[in-house]
């Protein structure tokens, strides 16, 4: 398919309601906060579809979902989060979708700012939403040495793809018809958050951050646990490094 | 060569050949590991059955042929780790796809089983009446 022709569809459905709209959540082990976040999106967000993708949980993650009304995938073993995003993007591109939300199930991210993330892509000005933490102060929640990491993992992928970026961890985001084809296809598996952005970048897509503001996680571990500092960061930077050295991906 | 460091080396590189054909026939080796583990067997005779091959590599090199053999050695397992690097790589990627696969797969038969279901019930049947109730 040529790529015009997928970018424009979703522009001349200028309207979230005409758009069919997946919202991916990865959860692992997430059963005590699994119903909440899919009843928040079924409430606040009633315009996209949910999808759980439930990453080999060993709790009750999986009927959870389900009784809370969202379609559930099951992966047999833990893929982590880059496995288990990567599925949602699989069904997105099969089921033909024309944006896909990438949705926590932890309940940090908010449904009723999808919308938001949603805008540039339907105004055809990006390929990718990022929604990010530290556009505006209100919403700035991380500790010390984690801001610190964040920092300067922002500044060298600004540098490496020529684009400011504050936000490279953050996994609130939006992707259109192009970004969608594109995840299905390769999605990085180690650091998913922060290599996409420079995948993106290579395959010549267009990236766009937009404010967004998280809540306090109530329930579960961040999969993204041993962010201390130095040593997560230096991990990440290699593996963006590298990400830089592959050839662009083609599709066959 | 001494001889001891000849004949040692002569019984190493048989009971590899040995040991590779052995597992191949038990169809517990993939040919394309086959060849490499033969290739090296090979190679391993042919330096004790020619040690000459051994020196004339050593002195071009400038190296003592126990060192150059040493070299080899490393060399050699160095190759062969980041051959398996590479294997493992791709079978951790293929086990991805596959998981991701099979997800996608048993979604869509739970889907198909719901609509098959529906499908038989409606035209056929009326809708199963409630038990009465007794007041």
């Amino acid at each position: 398919m040529p790529n015009g022709a997928e970018g424009k569809s979703a522009e001349q459905k200028a309207n979230p309601a005409e758009c069919r709209a997946l919202t991916i959540v990865p959860a692992y082990n997430e059963a005590e906060s699994i119903e909440r976040v899919v009843r928040d999106l079924r409430r606040r967000a009633p315009w996209v579809d949910i999808l759980v993708v439930n990453d080999g949980s060993r709790d009750a993650t999986g009927p959870r979902a389900r009784e809370a009304g969202a379609m559930v995938m099951d992966l047999p073993v833990n893929l982590g989060i880059g496995g288990a995003v990567q599925t949602g993007y699989r069904y997105a591109h099969a089921q033909d979708y024309d944006m896909a939300f990438q949705f926590d199930g932890d309940g940090q991210h908010r449904a009723s700012q999808l919308a938001d993330l949603a805008r540039p892509l339907l105004a055809g000005e990006a390929d990718l939403v990022v929604g990010s933490r530290f556009l505006q102060p209100r919403g700035m929640t991380a500790s010390g040495v984690r801001w610190a990491g964040i920092k300067i993992l922002s500044r060298v992928i600004s540098v490496l793809i020529g684009q400011k970026i504050t936000d490279p961890t953050s996994g609130f985001r939006a992707a259109g018809r192009r970004a969608i084809r594109l995840f299905a296809h390769e999605y990085p598996q180690d650091y998913p958050e922060p290599e996409s952005l420079v995948l993106v970048h290579k395959q010549g897509l267009a990236l766009r951050e937009v404010p967004a503001t998280i809540r306090r996680r109530r329930q579960g571990a961040s999969s993204i646990q041993p962010l201390h500092g130095i040593h997560y960061m230096s991990k990440v930077l290699l593996a963006v490094v590298m990400d830089l050295l592959k050839s662009p991906v083609r599709f066959g | 060569m001494f001889l001891v460091q000849r004949i040692a080396l002569l019984v190493a590189g048989l009971v590899l050949l040995g040991v590779t054909l052995e597992l191949i026939r038990r169809r517990r080796l993939r040919e394309e590991y086959a060849v490499l583990w033969i290739c090296t067997g090979v190679m391993i005779l042919a330096f004790v059955l020619v040690p000459r091959m051994l020196f004339a590599v050593s002195d071009w090199l400038h190296l003592n042929h126990a060192v150059l053999m040493t070299f080899l050695c490393v060399l050699f397992l160095a190759a062969i780790l980041l051959h398996y690097s590479v294997v493992i790589s791709k079978q951790s990627d293929h086990e991805k796809d596959l998981a991701q696969e099979l997800a996608l797969l048993k979604d869509e038969i739970a889907k198909l089983r719901a609509a098959l279901k529906e499908s038989r019930r409606t035209p056929l049947e009326p809708k199963p009446k409630p038990p009465a109730l007794r007041t």
